[in-house]
This record gives C-alpha cells, sequence and structure tokens, in this order.
C-alpha cells in the first residue's frame, strides 16, 4: 500500500541510507536526488506528492532550488538542515516551503510532520464558510467564533488571526507571513503586535486549545493537530 | 573684501543692500542696564525728528512710573495700549495692528525684548517689531544688553541673575543703527539713589544686587563691545559696498612686528597686553629673512601661547609689505622694537616709512631688553681676519703693479681693477670684506693714483667727484655682492636641509616597523650633529629606545633636560633658554594624540638651519612614529579579527560535520527501532553498517580537532628516527578507504626519512584523504619519493578538481575548505593545516602544486601535494 512518493533531495548518501528504507516501511515510496537539477527534474517528471529539501546542494542553493520548485509545483516542500540559522528557516518559509525540521531529527516526528503536510495537501479545500478544529467552529466571513457551542468574543483582528492559523493547522507560519496578512507589507517587522495578540488569543480559546498554539522560537507559530 | 583689488564694489553686498531698501528702518537704543536713559534718549532724538515734521508715533514707552519719561512723551502722539485678558487681570500691551492702520514714517517701541501676554499674535515683541518693518515703518526701539540671547549666560555668571526675556543676536544684526546709550556705572549708582530709577525701597535692594558697580561694570563693558562688534560689521560692509581700501580704524586690531632681534619677545609681550587691553585681536607679523633664528620662531610662538596669530611673508620689501597687510586688515596698532642707532638698519627705515606713511596706526616702540641675550651661535660670530688680509695683498700687490707700470695703465683702469676686486671680496667673503676692500680702495686709489701722487690731497676738482662716485659704486657693489652671497649661503643651506628631510622621509616610509623608525630617526640625528638619540613615553616613563652611536646615555642633567622637554612640549638644552648648559638638543615628538616622547641630538652649536632641520626631523619622527604604532595597532586588531573568524569557522564546521553523520546515526537506529520488523535482511545490515561507518567518521573528525588543538597548545612532541618511506606509506594507505588503489612509487635512494613515525602516517594519511575527497572514484592516487641532495621529496598526487591558483596556499589554513559550486566538500577543513603543522614539527617543508604538469591538458587539472623532509 503506497499512500504517497516522496522525493528526498540531500547530497549526504548516509541520509538516503536510513531514509530509504525508513520512508518505504511507513509506507511511502521514496525518490532519491543529491543535486539540486536532479531534484527540480524529478519534481517534474515524477509528480512526487512531497519533498523533502535539504538546504546545502552542492550544485544550486536550496533555496533557489525551493524558488524555481514553487514557480511550476504546488508540493508541499518539508526543508531538512543541518544549518540551524534561523534566518535560512525563515526565508525558506517566506518562500513557499510548508515545515522544516532541524538535523538531526527524530525520525518520529520527522513521518508527523509528512503526514500533517499530505493531509493539509488532501484537503485544499476551497474558502469554506465554517471551519470546525478540536471544538472550535469559526466563521470564515461573519466574524463570529464558538468555542465548545459558546459564543468567543474576538476583535476583529483576533478573528482573522485564528482564521488563518486554523486555515493552515500543523504548519509554521512565520512573523512574516502573519503580519503581512494581517497588517500589510508594511508591518512585516513589528512582531511585537502578533505576541500581543497571540497572548489574547491563549487566553480566550481555553488550555486545550492554548496549549495545541505553539511558538517556534525566532519563527511564528503554529497551531497542532 | 574680495574685491578690493580691482575697485570694484562686491555684488552681493550691493544685493543686500537694496533688499533693506523696501523695508523700514530699525534702530536699537542699546543700553547696558536699566536706568542708563535709553527710553529718555530716543523720546529726545525723536521729538527732535519731530520738529523737523517727521511723523513720529510713540507705539508704547515704558515709563516704569517715572514722572521725568512720562512728561518727555509731551506732545507725542501715542498710540492707546490694547487690553488683553489674561488669568482674571487685565495686561495692556503693545497694539501692533492699530499701529499698522495708523501707519506713522516713524514708530517707537519700548523694550524690544518685551514677552507678549498670551493669545497676541506673536509671542514677542521683537517679532511685532519685525512686521512693522516688513510693513515699511520705521521704528526705534530699546533694548538692554543682557537681554542678547549669546550673552544670557555671560551675565548670569556676573550678577548672579539669570534674564528671562531674550532676543536673539539676528535682531540686533537686523538694525540699521545702533546708538549705544553709555551712563559709567558710579553715574547710575547715583540716579538711582537719587529715585530716579526705581522707588526708594526698590532703589536700595537693587543697589545691593543688580547695580553693584562689578556688575554695572562689567555689563558695561558688554554693551561697548558689542556694539563695537556690530559698528565693526558695518564698516566692513560700508568698505565692500563702496570699495574703499583699507584702513578704517573701528574695533582695534594689533599688529605685533617680530624681526630676528632681541626684542622680539618684548614687541610680542607688549603687543599682547596692549590687545588684551583694547579686547583686539593679535597678530605677530614676520618677514623671513636669512638671518632668522631662534628667537624669532619663540616670539612667534608666544605670539600663540599669547592668543594671537601669526602670520609670515616672504618678501623683499619690508616696508611695502607691513603696510600693504596692516592697511589689508585694518591694523590699528604696530608694535615693534626700538633697536639703537648704531647702524643702518631696514627697522629703522621702517619705524621711518611707517610713521611717515600714515595716521591710520598707532606705533608703539617696545625698548630693547638692557642685557640682551647671548647670540645662540656665538662660534659663528668671531671675527675671521683672512678675508682682509687677502683683499688688502690683492690690493697692495694690484697697487704696485699699477705704480710700476704707472706709464702704460690709465688712472681710471685702475679705478675699474679695484671695482672688480671689491666684487670679487664681497662675493668671497661676505658684505664686511667688501665694504673693507671699497675702503681700502678708495684710499689707496687716492694716495697712489691721484695727483698730487702719495698725498691723501686730491689737486683737481673733477677727481674728487671721480672718487666720490668710486666710493658711492665700491660700497654699493659690495653691498649687492655680499648679500647676493649671504642668500646664496641661505639657500643652498635650506636646500641640503631639504634634501636631507626629503631622504629621510623617504627612508622612513621604507622602515616597517616601530624600531626601524627609531634607528632611522636616531641616526639622522647622528649625521647630522654627532649623536642622535630617541626616547619614548611608556608605562615606565621616558625611556631611550635608540640611540646613535649605539650605546650613549645620558646623564643627569640631560635626562632632565630631556623630561622637561617631554612635559612641557618645549624645546631644551643646547641653544634655548632652558637649561641651555646641556649640551644635548631635545625636540619634543608632538602627535595628534600628545607629546609621544624626545628626539635628542648633540649637536656643537644650533646654528638656524640646524635648528629648522632638528624640527622637521622631529615632526617627521613623530609622524613615523604614529603611523607605525598604528600599523601596529591594526595588525593587533587584524589577528583578533582573524581568530574571531577562526572560531566561528569551527563553529560551522562543528555544525555541519558532526550534525550529519548525527542525523544519520540516529535515522538509522530509529529506523531500526520503529520499523525494524518490516525490512528485510539486507537493509537491516545496511543501516547497521551505516551507524558504524558514521561513527567512526566522527571519532576521524575528534581525532583531527584534537590534533589541532595539540599542534595549537605548543604541546606537540616529535622523535626524530629512521623511517622507512614504504611501511608508513602503506600503513597510512590501508587507514584510507578509497585510497586501495594508490600506487607507490619510492626512489631507491629515498628509502629512508628521518621523521616521526607516528605523525608521518597521519600526514600521509591525511594527503590521501584530501587526494580521495577532491577525485572522481577511479582515477590514480600515487605516493612518491625521490632524493634531492640531503633531503627527500615525498609527494602524494591526485588527478581530482585541483586547486585554484589563488588557493594555493590557503589550503593549508585552518578550516579552509575547497569550494565546489556552491557548497564545500564535508571534512573538517583540518585535514591539510594538520599535515603542515606536522610536517613543519619534524623540520620539513609542505607545498602544494595545482594543475599537474604530468597529466593531459584537456582532463581534470589535479593536485600534488610535496613535503620535504631530511633523508636518513
Amino acid at each position: 500500500m503506497i499512500s504517497g512518493r516522496i522525493l528526498v533531495v540531500d547530497d549526504e548518501p548516509q541520509i538516503h541510507r536510513f531514509l530509504g528504507p525508513a520512508l518505504s516501511a511507513a509506507g511511502y515510496e521514496p525518490l532519491r536526488a543529491e543535486r539540486g537539477d536532479d531534484a527540480l527534474r524529478q519534481a517534474a517528471s515524477a509528480a512526487p506528492d512531497l519533498v523533502l529539501l535539504d538546504l546545502g546542494l552542492p550544485d544550486i542553493e536550496g533555496q533557489e532550488v525551493l524558488r524555481r520548485l514553487r514557480a511550476f509545483s504546488e508540493v508541499p516542500v518539508i526543508i531538512l538542515s543541518a544549518r540551524d540559522q534561523e534566518a535560512q528557516k525563515i526565508t525558506a518559509l517566506d518562500s513557499g516551503a510548508d515545515d522544516y525540521v532541524e538535523k538531526p531529527f527524530a525520525l518520529g516526528e520527522l513521518l508527523a510532520r509528512i503526514r500533517t503536510a499530505l493531509r493539509r495537501k488532501g484537503q485544499t479545500q476551497p474558502a469554506t464558510q465554517q471551519l470546525d478544529f478540536n471544538g472550535l467552529r469559526i466563521n470564515a466571513t461573519a466574524a463570529k467564533a464558538e468555542l465548545n457551542g459558546a459564543p468567543l468574543a474576538l476583535t476583529k483582528r483576533e478573528h482573522a488571526l485564528l482564521l488563518l492559523l486554523v486555515r493552515n493547522h500543523g504548519r509554521v507560519l512565520t512573523h512574516r507571513q502573519l503580519l503581512t496578512a494581517l497588517w500589510g507589507p508594511a508591518h512585516t517587522e513589528d512582531v511585537a503586535y502578533l505576541r500581543v495578540y497571540i497572548g489574547q488569543l491563549r487566553k480566550k480559546l481555553g488550555d486545550t486549545l492554548s496549549a495545541k498554539l505553539k511558538t517556534e522560537p525566532g519563527v511564528g507559530y503554529r497551531l497542532e493537530e | 573684501m574680495a574685491n578690493q583689488d580691482d575697485g570694484r564694489p562686491d555684488p552681493d553686498a550691493l544685493l543686500a543692500s537694496a533688499e533693506r531698501g523696501s523695508r523700514g528702518h530699525l534702530k536699537i537704543f542699546l543700553g547696558a542696564a536699566p536706568g542708563v536713559g535709553k527710553t529718555w534718549e530716543m523720546l529726545d532724538a525723536a521729538l527732535a525728528k519731530r520738529e523737523r515734521g517727521l511723523d513720529v508715533v510713540a507705539g508704547l514707552i515704558e515709563t516704569h512710573g517715572r514722572a521725568g519719561t512720562l512728561r518727555k512723551i509731551g506732545a507725542l502722539e501715542l498710540l492707546p495700549r490694547r487690553a488683553v485678558p489674561y488669568r482674571g487681570q487685565t495686561l495692556e500691551e503693545f497694539d501692533l495692528d492699530a499701529a499698522l492702520t495708523r501707519r506713522p514714517q516713524l514708530l517707537l517701541v519700548d523694550e524690544l525684548a518685551h514677552t507678549n501676554a498670551a493669545g497676541l499674535r506673536h509671542a514677542k515683541r521683537w517679532q511685532d517689531v519685525q512686521e512693522l518693518l516688513e510693513a515699511g515703518i520705521d521704528v526705534w526701539s530699546t533694548v538692554n544688553v543682557q537681554h542678547l540671547e549669546s550673552l544670557n549666560d555671560q551675565v548670569a555668571r556676573i550678577t548672579g541673575i539669570r534674564v528671562a526675556e531674550t532676543i536673539p543676536d539676528t535682531v540686533l544684526d537686523m538694525a540699521d543703527e545702533i546708538e549705544l546709550i553709555d551712563l559709567p556705572p558710579n553715574e547710575l549708582r547715583a540716579r538711582l539713589e537719587e529715585g530716579h530709577i526705581y522707588r526708594p525701597d526698590v532703589a536700595a535692594r537693587a543697589l545691593r544686587d543688580f547695580f553693584r558697580e562689578g556688575n554695572l561694570g562689567a555689563l558695561r563693558e558688554m554693551a561697548l563691545r558689542r556694539a563695537a562688534q556690530r559698528i565693526d560689521k558695518d564698516v566692513t560692509h560700508y568698505m565692500r559696498t563702496r570699495a574703499i581700501p583699507g584702513p578704517w580704524p573701528v574695533a582695534e586690531r594689533v599688529l605685533a612686528l617680530v624681526g630676528a632681534d632681541a626684542s622680539a619677545g618684548n614687541v610680542v609681550r607688549h603687543a599682547a597686553r596692549l590687545a588684551e587691553a583694547l579686547r583686539a585681536p593679535l597678530t605677530a607679523f614676520h618677514i623671513e629673512r636669512t638671518n632668522d633664528d631662534a628667537r624669532v620662531q619663540a616670539a612667534l610662538d608666544l605670539a600663540v601661547q599669547l592668543g594671537g596669530n601669526v602670520v609670515t611673508q616672504n618678501a623683499t620689501d619690508l616696508v611695502r609689505a607691513v603696510l600693504d597687510y596692516a592697511g589689508q586688515n585694518n591694523i590699528t596698532h604696530i608694535v615693534m622694537g626700538r633697536l639703537p642707532a648704531r647702524r643702518w638698519r631696514p627697522r629703522l627705515r621702517l619705524a621711518d616709512a611707517l610713521t611717515r606713511q600714515s595716521a591710520a596706526f598707532a606705533l608703539h616702540f617696545v625698548p630693547v631688553p638692557a642685557a640682551p641675550a647671548p647670540r645662540p651661535a656665538p662660534a659663528r660670530r668671531k671675527t675671521d681676519f683672512e678675508p682682509y688680509l687677502l683683499a688688502s695683498a690683492l690690493l697692495g700687490v694690484v697697487t704696485v703693479i699699477g705704480v710700476a707700470a704707472d706709464k702704460y695703465v690709465p688712472q681710471e683702469a685702475m679705478g675699474l681693477i679695484f671695482t672688480g676686486i671689491i666684487v670679487a671680496m664681497a662675493s668671497r667673503s661676505g658684505r664686511n670684506a667688501g665694504l673693507f676692500s671699497a675702503l681700502l680702495a678708495f684710499l689707496l686709489w687716492n694716495f697712489c693714483f691721484l695727483p698730487p701722487v702719495y698725498t691723501f690731497s686730491v689737486a683737481d676738482p673733477r677727481d674728487v667727484v671721480a672718487l666720490l662716485v668710486f666710493l658711492l659704486v665700491g660700497v654699493l657693489t659690495g653691498q649687492l655682492a655680499g648679500r647676493v652671497r649671504q642668500e646664496a649661503g641661505a639657500a643652498a643651506s635650506r636646500v641640503e636641509a631639504l634634501r636631507r628631510i626629503s631622504l629621510f622621509g623617504q627612508r622612513l616610509s621604507r622602515a616597517a616597523t616601530l624600531s626601524d623608525v627609531l634607528a632611522s630617526a636616531a641616526e639622522e640625528a647622528a649625521s647630522m650633529t654627532g649623536s642622535g638619540t630617541v626616547l619614548l613615553h611608556g608605562p615606565h616613563g621616558l625611556r631611550p629606545e635608540a640611540s646613535r652611536p649605539a650605546g650613549i646615555s645620558l646623564d643627569e642633567a640631560a635626562t632632565a633636560a630631556a623630561e622637561w622637554c617631554f612635559a612641557h612640549g618645549v624645546e631644551t638644552g643646547i641653544g634655548t633658554s632652558t637649561l641651555p648648559s646641556v649640551p644635548w638638543r631635545f625636540l619634543p615628538l608632538s602627535s595628534n594624540a600628545g607629546c609621544i616622547g624626545v628626539l635628542g641630538a648633540k649637536p656643537d652649536a644650533v646654528p638656524p638651519p640646524l635648528a629648522q632641520a632638528l624640527a622637521a626631523l622631529a615632526g617627521q619622527t613623530a609622524l613615523a612614529v604614529e603611523r607605525a604604532r598604528l600599523s601596529l595597532h591594526t595588525a593587533r586588531a587584524q589577528a583578533q579579527e582573524d581568530s574571531q573568524k577562526l572560531r566561528n569557522a569551527l563553529l560551522s564546521s562543528l555544525s555541519h560535520d558532526l550534525r550529519t553523520p548525527l542525523t544519520s546515526i540516529r535515522g538509522a537506529a530509529e529506523t531500526l527501532t520503529q520499523a525494524g520488523s518490516a525490512l528485510d535482511e539486507p537493509t537491516r545490515a545496511d543501516l547497521l553498517a551505516s551507524i558504524t561507518q558514521d561513527t567512526a567518521r566522527m571519532t576521524k573528525f575528534l581525532a583531527n580537532i584534537m590534533d589541532m588543538a595539540r599542534v595549537e597548545a605548543g604541546g606537540l612532541t616529535v622523535r626524530q628516527e629512521r623511517v622507512k618511506l614504504e611501511e608508513v606509506a602503506e600503513a597510512a594507505i590501508a587507514r584510507v578507504s578509497g585510497a586501495l588503489y594508490t600506487r607507490v612509487n619510492i626512489a631507491p635512494d629515498a628509502t629512508y626519512a628521518r621523521a616521526d613515525p607516528a605523525l608521518l602516517e597521519q600526514v600521509i594519511v591525511n594527503l590521501l584523504d584530501n587526494a580521495v575527497k577532491y577525485s572522481p572514484p577511479d582515477s590514480h592516487i600515487s605516493v612518491n619519493a625521490v632524493r634531492a641532495g640531503n633531503k627527500l621529496r615525498l609527494s602524494v598526487a591526485d588527478a581530482g578538481v585541483g586547486i585554484a591558483p589563488g588557493e594555493l596556499d590557503a589550503v593549508f589554513d585552518s578550516f579552509f575548505r575547497a569550494r565546489r559550486g556552491d557548497r564545500v566538500a564535508p571534512g573538517t577543513g583540518l585535514g591539510l593545516a594538520i599535515a603542515k603543522a606536522f610536517t613543519e614539527a619534524m623540520g620539513g617543508t609542505i607545498s602544494a602544486q595545482s594543475p599537474r604538469t604530468d597529466l593531459p591538458a584537456d582532463g581534470m587539472p589535479g593536485t600534488i601535494i610535496t613535503m620535504e623532509l631530511p633523508a636518513a
């Protein structure tokens, strides 16, 4: 039973050596690319369901691979990187990556992220009027929300922020993405706004939900499944 | 006075005047303190204007309840005040709109510094006045000097009272006319006591506080000075618009004429006192002459110390130069030395000319001190009789020949021959020898050739004229030739000094280190004088850093002179006024950061050219020392930056090279635990093998780091023994996976090397590792050894990607990794650095060559890394 084709792009043979069997065992079909040009070729021809992309490649910089990939494909991309610099991750997320894991990563976590990304890909619903998420019901147009049946009083901004997080649950939204969506491109550096609104949301959402609203330090926020 | 030369008015100044034309005129009555009578004076003048039919209106007059003032307004039309409600009371303010509507020719507005009540159009009364002026109405106003913003602090300091109401100084500059109302302090106090200004109770307090005599004196002086400055500006403006050349005496300006004589210092001191008393700027003026000595420089330095500025000019006509300068710069006082009239001197001519020339300057003569300081170079002054003897001998011989050949040589020709000798003597030995020759020739010619011969009397009156003309010509040519010689000599010595300095500059620019600079400086000082030394100030005080001849030491007195020189930044020792008995001359080395040390020289005497040369030497040395220190500092900063870069490189290397195997190990282990049962047997075995390999990779990485740490900590112990190269190479090849097919070619005479077997093996391992990493999998790698004299050349050659030409040396640096595209190859970047360190520890050398010359040009360039080791 094959539940998806996954293109692994990494120049380290040792990574392919264990990811191949691990992905196969989890029911995926692994594809292997060690160079950027090869990765783009395979992404175009083999139509993978997901791409695991290492940022340090011998021929093309990983960021560039991502940009070129995004020019023709909406395939979910999870960044694998030994580079722990925040800037790298954020740039990748801003230019269209869906998630990232840092080397050395736990296999279980990687597989969970892969599942989330694939599921989200399956449900790219047209903007529905109403979304349900763990007891939260949020109306997309009417600026209304209910938590476990009780109405939730949200300001306009809080509502917009919550809607964005719920729509992209399981995925990291960078500060820049959130700020651009809510406050416009002039406020992409005003991370303090976000801190305030996320704080307010956590207070209003109750313990269960606010525990799922995770801070990704230095990068952004993620509403976990 | 830019256009003074061509006598045309300055267009900018004309434009400014034209702009003023449409505006109303502002006249300000400026007073030093309340009560001096500004308002009174203003009213007085205004009444006089009204008498002459001018439409004068009193816009606002503050009478301060003084009945006299009130009466004075008398028949003048007075604008009603405007009532302004303010916090429950009504204030009466100047009615600007009423004044604009009334539109008189002349409006009086008292107390320019007044602050208007809130709610009026302008915050300040001077702004009201500005609007009136813009409307074309002439305004007269009054203000006390303490209200000027720039003087506010000063006034507060003097009187202890800070004035809240101030006007910007530009308002005063805006005035077309300023009238200073001046009242001596004692008279003002008397008026106060008589109750003319304040009520008696207020007056008594005021007398104690603000109106103290000292305060009033200071304020008065300020007012006078401010008005004078303003008037000074006016005059400059007037002169510019009309292209009138100076002098135009308004504010005082003092010029001190500094010459090479004993009075120079006194002239400057006197001029400075005069300038101080007049609150005038001081300029020390000097015309460069060949006989300038240290006293001139000292006097000019003194002028600077006393707050003056220094102007030196190079001019032949002293009088013209002084008059021009004084005229162009509105000099009002000229101070010069009075010299005893014992010799014909340009100074006397100058004094004469200045006295005659112009009544514009006050001339001050300063007496020469009673006991003039000894000339700094007495040796040079010793009379040398040789030229006089020579002149006498020459003239004597010519006379004897002339007398003997009396029949063939006309007496006029003798005159010409004598003139020739005079010129020759003057050019050879200077002016005095020339004059002496002229006099002697005059006597000889008269005595031996003019009838009656052998007497000093002359028969023919025409001969008397001829004789006098001869004397005159003789004296003049002697003078001229003498001066030419003197100037030529001075020019030559200046050229020599310049040449030396420029040579020294070249030498300094080549000096790489601080000690080179100091040695050069000491050597240069020694070549000028005999001995030279440089002392620098450090944490232990002043210490000699370089001396020529080496090893000379300063005695106690000389050390004291050097210390003094350093502490006070002045020249000390021989030929100066500080410790002149010390045979050394010390010059401060002054840099931007202050005095950094002292340059010493040991001359027999210090004639001015030598003093100048030494000063130039000190200046250049100071610059060079500073530059050397700066470059040292830069080098240190560079080293620090490098070590910072190294640390960053280490961190990024650790991050990459530890994380990748860790990821692989963790991934493989987790795959085995989580999905072990789903995997087939070969996959499980492969994952386990992967874990083992990555563990080995990390171990190697750590070993490399430890090796490098050992090298850098200096804890490397090297055994030197006879090593069989082949054995070591085989052992190394066995340790490097991927180097299995390496060929080993060892020449028969290169079998044994003197080296540490463990270190050598590690070097070869690292070189092979590197070769494998940068070569295609199937290419050939070889280890070769040949003998070169008493050395062995051991090389590792690959047919890989090669090294870029610019990076051949850098490959041996720590954390250097050749770039392949955007990504660096895996590895610590330490392998070759360790190889180099180990090789050098064994007394060998290592170098890289790429591309290889023995490979076909169309393939990969390849690399050869060669180490040279002692043969055994």
